[in-house]
């Protein structure tokens, strides 16, 4: 068993002991259920097109909570093991850096993931049961972009870990990263593009800053290609660019935002003494 | 060919900005024997440790049989058995779990932790968690750790600080069993009373430099020529005076035996006066 498996093992380990993983697993999966059931209830009986209208309040659900618990437990993780003085201990054992790196970021990733999967999973299985119309692979679909986003947002969580000097700074540090890509950035993109003449491609350049914005608009795009649902980077990119183009754009700057993270928080980590 | 040092520390600087807390440390260990690294809190102890485990960057030369530091410092942690002041286990884990994750870590047979635990005197609480264990449990298990790969070199951070008298007296059994298997110790303290009986070199940092360096038995030959007498029985100081003339006998006389710190502070005035009378 190599180090970064052996490490990403006792991370999911220790996670699953945790409370913070089985509060955020229970809470997901009872607002997921919560508001599957309200979906299917009220749009329902009203004709709309339930299956859609369900998965895009849930996929806005995956928006809030996935990126607080990745970037909070991303955050904890380094300098977490330098506040219970472990991390010394096991920079003193024959692994590198950034195999002990490398391990804890897969452990959290799964370990984040399976409560993401469980919940995802459980009001799925609720709109596979009472929905009109079910479609699996575009659920599916979501759920990736979801696992996707929770290795984004883990991975910037790491990098406020190593650069941080405590949990707690590192903790705010990650909070406040959530209150602006979550809360803030629509508003202050919007902002800028009317008082500083932005224009379209300052837009789209905001747009692929923010990843959590990439997934949403990656994840309405593909559930119900709505202009007006799609919000008003969506809305440019698809009449700028066309769908097809949209996406690979939108999936480029994913996969980017997938390893360039972790490539800082190593670099950082490296650089930083014990 | 002999082998080379088991561990080389050549012109050892490290900086942490403008402060320098290692300045040019240099000394070699050979194979079996046991290491008294002492000094004030401060003195460079723990960093000397952490270069040697390559976990800071510093100049100079260090190698662990032969091995560099700089450049294979994975390798060379293989060798190295590592004791630091607070243990960083996992409050949940057993001592069973603890030790297997670290033996994963080190590539080592789990089924030398059993063995290992019987060593230290674990093996009852083998199932116990760690934040269940008393202070000198933690060490005993942090000992057991630091066996796990079966090092030639072993670093004791302040092994007996927080121990009390009888985990101190049975730790210290345990590495002189240890240096009689062939490894070499280093052990760092500030409480020198606490290495005396143990310990064949005393390597004393102070201010970031070897400010000594001498095998224990030595320094206290050197101490100093003082006697103790042995009465048989008890006797009054008027008495003392007429020892000899009244013919009282002694038991037993033997050279007086200063304490470690005593013998040390003796060397180091004697190191004083003879640089004063060079110059």
């Amino acid at each position: 068993m190599n180090a970064v498996w052996t490490i990403a093992v006792k991370e999911v380990r220790d996670a699953v002991r945790s409370r913070w993983l089985i509060v955020y697993g229970i809470t997901f999966a009872v607002l997921a259920l919560g508001l599957s059931y309200l979906g299917e209830r009220n749009l329902g009986s009203l004709g709309f097109d339930n299956f859609s209208r369900t998965t895009a309040s849930l996929v806005n659900l995956c928006l809030l909570l996935v990126p607080v618990i990745a970037l909070s437990l991303g955050a904890s993780s380094i300098a977490g093991e330098q506040e219970r003085g472990t991390l010394s201990y096991l920079l003193a054992q024959p692994l590198a850096r950034w195999e002990l790196l490398a391990g804890k970021y897969t452990g959290l990733v799964v370990s984040i993931s399976i409560a993401t999967i469980a919940g995802f999973g459980l009001a799925g299985v609720f709109i596979a049961f009472y929905a009109s119309t079910m479609d699996a692979t575009t659920y599916l679909l979501l759920l990736g972009l979801m696992l996707a986003l929770v290795a984004v947002m883990t991975g910037i969580g790491v990098v406020t870990s190593v650069v941080c000097n405590s949990r707690a700074q590192a903790m705010s540090v990650a909070l406040l990263i959530w209150f602006v890509a979550v809360l803030f950035f629509d508003l202050v993109l919007i902002g800028l593009v009317s008082g500083a003449s932005l224009g379209g491609r300052g837009l789209l350049v905001g747009l692929l800053l923010n990843p959590i914005e990439i997934v949403r608009v990656l994840a309405i795009m593909n559930l119900e290609p709505d202009l007006t649902v799609l919000g008003p980077f969506g809305s440019y990119l698809v009449e700028e660019m066309g769908k097809g183009t949209a996406t690979a754009s939108l999936l480029t700057a994913l996969a980017v935002w997938e390893v360039t993270p972790m490539a800082i928080a190593t670099w950082v980590f490296n650089d930083r003494r014990a | 060919m002999s082998n080379p040092p088991i561990l080389t520390v050549g012109g050892l600087t490290k900086r942490y900005g403008r402060l320098t807390v290692l300045d040019r440390v240099s000394f070699n260990l050979d194979a079996g024997s046991i290491v008294a690294l002492l000094g004030a809190n401060g003195a460079g102890k723990t960093t000397t440790f952490k270069c040697v485990l390559g976990m800071t960057d510093f100049r100079g030369k260090v190698e662990v049989a032969g091995k560099s530091v700089a450049k294979s410092g994975k390798d060379v942690r293989k060798l190295v058995g590592y004791l630091p002041q607070t243990p960083g286990f996992a409050d949940d884990d057993t001592c069973l779990e603890a030790l297997r994750f670290l033996a994963e870590l080190r590539r080592v047979p789990l089924n030398c932790i059993g063995p290992l635990l019987e060593k230290v005197n674990l093996a009852p609480q083998r199932d116990v968690r760690v934040r269940e264990l008393s202070g000198g449990m933690r060490q005993r298990l942090a000992l057991a750790a630091a066996l796990l790969s079966d090092p030639p070199l072993l670093l004791l951070d302040e092994p007996t600080a927080n121990l009390d008298y009888q985990s101190r007296e049975e730790l210290h059994d345990l590495l002189v069993q240890l240096r009689g298997e062939g490894r070499t110790i280093v052990l760092s303290t500030h409480f020198v009373e606490h290495v005396a009986d143990i310990a064949d070199r005393v390597i004393l940092l102070k201010d970031g430099q070897v400010a000594l360096d001498q095998a224990t038995a030595s320094l206290f030959t050197d101490a100093g020529k003082d006697f103790t007498v042995h009465l048989n029985g008890t006797a009054s100081a008027s008495f003392l005076a007429a020892l000899h003339s009244a013919g009282i006998g002694a038991e037993r006389v033997a050279p007086a035996r200063p304490d470690l710190q005593e013998a040390i502070r003796r060397a180091l005035a004697g190191k004083a006066e003879k640089e004063e009378s060079c110059q």
